[in-house]
């Protein structure tokens, strides 16, 4: 599948929830380069279509992420910032954290929670 | 090096085969009875190796082996990945960290691989191709 196709809002990678003035995205697939791709264009033009104030993705069932996912999601949190959106990323696990850290990857532009409720909390304080 | 002395042989030619390389690792360490900390890290270090073999050298080979430790130790884990890709120009360079040839990287591939695992030798000759052989013990506990 090639970029311009992920970008079309019909094809969906991860389906999402809008909650108050943000967009929840829980990520329950396996997150492969194209996917990570997709999924950033994704973020974007819902931001844009649906006028959100805060991204919230969840990746408590993800149990990679490598240094290109990471790159790909804190580029995505740049791209939003431009926007006038706020991303945070909540449920990392332990032993995801623990690989991030030991290999050196700083996830750049991106506020960390917890746990959801966590996550709606920072962005209703950022407000 | 005969292919027939390892467990798994994973071609990687797609980008795809990236992720399914990343899942294969996680479930041959998990066999192996691996922490789920160290099968986080084992899996991590496959998908780098893996993304460095379809980006830079286009297609490569992934080796995975159970080396037995003896009586004595415990078992590690083999990874070792081949190409005959471009090579490396400054492996010294490339392993230190925040430096990369790619537009979309972060630079910590490499780097990343070698604090994730016990062991990491690296060997690669350009216009002829880039080995990576790492190793991680399993922990006693």
């Amino acid at each position: 599948m090639d970029k311009k196709e992920g970008a079309t809002m019909k094809n969906k990678v991860v389906p999402t929830i809008k909650l108050y003035d943000y967009l929840l995205v829980p990520i329950q697939i396996e997150l492969d380069d194209n996917t990570v791709e997709r999924l950033q264009m994704q973020i974007l033009h819902e931001i844009h279509e649906k006028e959100v104030r805060g991204i919230i993705i969840d990746v408590s069932m993800v149990d990679v992420i490598d240094s290109y996912i990471s790159f790909v999601l804190s580029e995505t949190a740049g791209m939003a910032k431009a926007m006038g959106c706020y991303v945070v990323i909540c449920g990392i696990q332990p032993q995801v954290a623990l690989t991030l850290s030991q290999m050196g990857i700083k996830l750049k532009d991106i506020i960390t929670a917890q746990s959801l409720e966590d996550a709606i909390n920072i962005l209703d304080k950022l407000e | 090096m005969n292919p027939q002395d390892y467990d798994i042989v994973l071609k990687i030619k797609d980008e795809s085969d990236i992720a399914v390389s990343r899942q294969m690792a996680k479930n041959f360490a998990q066999k192996m009875d691996f922490s789920l900390a160290d099968v986080t890290k084992i899996a991590t270090a496959v998908s780098e190796l893996a993304r460095n073999i379809y980006r830079y050298a286009k297609e490569g080979y992934i080796y995975i082996r159970k080396k037995e430790g003896g009586s004595e130790k415990a078992p590690a884990i083999e990874i070792l990945a081949c190409d005959r890709g471009p090579g490396i120009e400054n492996v010294e360079l490339a392993i230190s960290g925040g430096y990369t040839t790619s537009e979309r990287s972060l630079g910590l591939g490499l780097a990343g691989i070698r604090r994730l695992m016990d062991s990491f030798h690296i060997e690669s000759e350009v216009g002829k191709g880039t080995v990576v052989i790492v190793e991680k013990r399993r922990r006693v506990f």
